[in-house]
């Protein structure tokens, strides 16, 4: 089945910022596609490229088949997007502008419509300028969720949400990806992600730096181990892919690269194993693994 | 050295909470806050205010050579009442005269217009970007934003009068007639600090409160026109008095100088700021003296299309024009025969030659300046459109809109659609009401027809100022203000053209003038079809390019 969505080396510069270098992007039909990267990586850009906002300077792009300046009305009529950051009409009240959109979209199913604000709680009386950011999210949101759109285009959606909407948003994407529709979900909360997701790719200064299902890029990870033996552990600098070793006593504590796993549990089960606990990597950790060189040369995350 | 007993200092108690006074905490530090943020916009008003002074100084001796009579004429009659004010100094005009009796208006309108910019930017706009959230959360005082933006402009507002002062000292004997003339302008100014600062309280959205100022500038500049008209050879009448703008023009600058009706302005100034100070302590921050209205929960019917989201955009807009047209149609209409009766008198050849007729001919001369002068207000309507849609982009709501099934074509061209159908439809409305108003007052029925043909043969020189817009917002949109240079050529060629003689390309680069003047002249189709190709042209070509181009991002 032909992808979704499929980039091939896309590049777009805005004088000589180069916001995407090369970027390969591919999302299946039918998945929650994750994709991650701090602020500034160039995800909204890939975003607007692919909804024919902005023009690609060279590269591919293929949105459901279609070329997405070429074919952008026609496009637009099977896809839904909410920006990251939403501005409403300052004289138009937010279930105005739901309908509005949804319309230009090519039609609003009303129940759908009611039934998600009364889900996010949200006021529909209010006019545009009123609405905290938060509720100017869920305006966008309703509007793009209360269609019957082939793909999803979500640009951090949940920014502004409190916990209790993010609660309501995942289970409305759960919904939609039940459906069998497609979602491509922006985010740098990594936890919404890895609760939604079943792949993901990591953006870094406009190129995909690592992508597959959460499983994969888990497996060519470390996983964190911490045991308590019967006997003091030795031998551990034998092992190969071991990292952070900590032992006291009969407590041991390291993480293991994901191919090397195997043979240092059984290197543990040697000194008769009381208790074990391991975790996979978080979100965080695969992070920190990308972009740990820069937060070592720069005290923070983010690049302007 | 120190001179302080050797007690050791006290451990600091908490301040206590500034009782009384403490309502302008902080003001030194926001002026000097504003100042810094207005480092390059306020020195360019000031800046381009005075070179206009010098730019005239050098280029009037010039063009009034010859013609020093005819525009003492022009002064005096009504088109000069309607330009420029109640034309003191008409019988021996000289340059400094003509400055400050002619152009001096424009002085005032951009003082105005300064003034009710800056007090907004530093209020009202805060406010509404919630910046001003942040410092009224540090130690500042109720009153302190205000009084920081009212002390700003009370300092650019000195500035302002001693820069053209000065510049017209230098260029002129009798220094001080300069400075009364540099100081009018100035207390024009301090007058819509006032209003602006009245305004900002009333409505918590910055565009609205400086549209109601701005509509007290309009509707200033109808009473002080309406009052100039009707007084004829005498300098202006007691109606002119209800315009801030005759307070500055009757301190005649250079014919017999008065500074006391200044002390109006000043006056008046202080009256609107204290009724700001008293608005602004009944209202919460960001909130302003009219609540906001709760909506409806679901958009009309009829809302479902590019053209109808353009025209729901821009309907208010259009709403507020076609009253405030309506209105000055009414006033302009119904004062025609009072008009021509005041300057029944004054038909000397030199007047006939401003009007482009004979004696006869006032009427008809008078009612085709008028028209042009309405063409040029709803030009200013098509401009502020196109920088509403380039608002639309630039601001972000134009990227949801456009990742819709709707195509980058619809959506400029349903802007521009709906604007250049307002443009038409506000010129026939103001044909209709400025026809019927003065058919009433000549007693003439014909005028209704001929008013409204005059007026919508001015469509086509509109909808090319329309077509710049949209050229420019679809191909540059960072430069859409440039629009904004056609229609001050176009105004200052309509109106004060004739009287410098300037070769007739000067003239042919305008819309405006190969319209012909109804009913003066007889309607000639030709340029008018030129005129619409024109347009045209200029709104393919930039739809053209708004279809090539990235949407610009926030």
């Amino acid at each position: 089945m032909p992808a979704v969505i499929e980039t091939h080396q896309l590049v777009k510069t805005f004088g000589s910022t180069r916001a995407l270098d090369g970027l390969d992007l591919r999302v299946e039909q039918g998945e929650v596609h994750g994709f991650l990267g701090p602020n500034g990586a160039g995800k909204s850009t890939t975003i607007r490229v692919l909804l024919g906002l902005l023009r690609a300077d060279s590269g591919r792009a293929t949105v459901l088949g279609g070329h997405p300046w070429r074919d952008a009305v026609s496009l637009h009529r099977r896809l839904a997007y909410v920006p990251g950051d939403v501005e409403l009409w300052p004289n138009l009240t937010g279930g105005e502008a739901i309908d509005l959109l949804a319309r230009l979209r090519g039609g609003l199913d009303r129940r759908r419509r009611d039934e998600l604000i009364e889900r996010f709680d949200l006021d529909p009386s209010k006019k545009g300028r009123t609405y905290s950011k938060g509720n100017r999210q869920k305006v966008a949101i309703v509007a793009a969720l209360a269609s019957d759109a082939e793909l999803l285009l979500l640009d951090e959606p949940t920014a502004g949400l409190d916990p209790l909407m993010e609660v309501v948003f995942q289970g409305v994407i759960r919904e939609l990806k039940a459906e069998g529709r497609t979602v491509l979900l922006s985010s740098h909360i990594l936890a919404q992600v890895e609760k939604l997701a079943d792949t993901i790719s990591i953006i870094r200064r406009g190129r995909i730096v690592q992508s597959g299902t959460l499983v994969e890029m888990r497996h060519l990870t470390r996983t964190s181990i911490e045991a308590v033996t019967a006997r003091p552990v030795t031998g551990l600098d034998q092992l190969a892919g071991l990292h952070g070793v900590e032992v006291s006593d009969s407590r041991v504590r390291f993480a293991v690269d994901g191919q090397h796993l195997d043979a240092a549990v059984r290197h543990l089960s040697g000194f008769g194993i009381q208790s074990l606990t391991s975790h996979p990597p978080t979100l965080e950790e695969l992070m920190l693994r990308h972009y740990g060189d820069e937060l070592a040369a720069s005290g923070n995350g983010e690049r302007s | 050295m120190t001179a302080t007993t050797a007690t050791p200092a006290a451990p600091a108690r908490p301040a206590r909470p500034a009782a009384g006074g403490g309502t302008l905490t902080g003001t030194g530090t926001l002026v000097r806050f504003a100042l810094r943020r207005d480092r390059v916009k306020l020195p360019a008003w000031l800046l381009v205010l005075t070179v206009l002074v010098f730019y005239y100084a050098a280029a009037l001796p010039e063009v009034l050579g010859d013609n020093v009579q005819a525009f003492g004429r022009f002064m005096v009659g009504p088109v000069g009442a309607l330009l420029g004010g109640p034309g003191y100094g008409s019988d021996a005009v000289t340059v400094e005269i003509a400055i400050v009796g002619v152009y001096g208006l424009y002085f005032l309108i951009a003082a105005a217009l300064m003034n009710i910019l800056l007090v907004a930017r530093h209020t009202r706009v805060e406010e509404q970007t919630g910046r001003s959230e942040l410092v009224r959360a540090s130690v500042v005082g109720r009153h302190a934003p205000l009084t920081a933006a009212l002390v700003v402009a009370a300092g650019a507002n000195v500035l302002l009068a001693l820069l053209i002062g000065t510049a017209m000292a230098v260029s002129f004997p009798h220094p001080g007639q300069g400075f009364l003339f540099g100081a009018s302008v100035g207390a024009l100014g301090l007058v819509f600090a006032g209003v602006a600062a009245v305004t900002a309280q009333v409505s918590e959205y910055s565009r609205a409160a400086s549209g109601i100022a701005g509509a007290v500038l309009g509707a200033a500049y109808v009473v002080r026109a309406a009052g100039d008209m009707l007084g004829g050879e005498a300098h202006g009448s007691a109606l002119s008095w209800f315009s801030p703008l005759a307070w500055s023009q009757q301190t005649r600058p250079y014919v017999d100088g008065r500074w006391w009706p200044l002390l109006l302005s000043v006056a008046a100034a202080a009256g609107a700021a204290a009724v700001g100070y008293a608005l602004s302590a009944r209202r919460d921050v960001g909130a302003g003296l009219v609540a906001a209205r709760r909506g409806r929960a679901a958009a009309a019917a009829w809302l479902s299309s590019p053209l109808a989201y353009a025209f729901r955009l821009h309907r208010a807009s259009l709403l507020w024009w076609a009253a405030a047209l309506v209105v000055a149609g009414v006033a302009y209409g119904a004062l025609t025969q009072p008009i021509v009766d005041a300057f029944a008198d004054a038909g000397t050849s030199e007047l006939i030659a401003v009007l482009g007729g004979d004696v006869s001919q006032l009427l008809d001369g008078y009612l085709g300046a008028m028209v042009l002068f309405d063409a040029l207000l709803v030009s200013v309507f098509v401009v502020l459109g196109g920088h509403a849609v380039r608002a639309e982009e630039s601001r972000g709501r134009a990227e949801p809109v456009l990742a819709t099934a709707v195509s980058r074509w619809a959506w400029l061209g349903g802007h521009l659609a709906v604007l250049a159908a307002g443009a038409v439809g506000l010129l026939l409305v103001v044909g209709v009401v400025m026809g019927a108003a003065s058919a009433a007052s000549v007693g003439e029925a014909g005028y209704v027809a001929d008013l409204v043909v005059a007026h919508l043969a001015y469509a086509p020189a509109v909808l090319v100022l329309l077509g710049v817009a949209a050229l420019l917002a679809g191909v540059a949109p960072r430069a859409v203000g440039l629009a904004w240079v056609a229609f001050v050529y176009g105004g200052f060629i309509g109106f004060f053209g004739p009287l410098m003689g300037p070769p007739q390309w000067v003239f042919n680069l305008s819309p405006y003038e190969h319209v012909a003047r109804v009913p003066l002249e007889d309607l000639t189709w030709p340029p008018l079809l030129v005129l619409t190709a024109v347009a045209a042209g200029l709104v393919a070509a930039g739809l053209a390019g708004f279809r090539r181009r990235d949407l610009g991002t926030t």
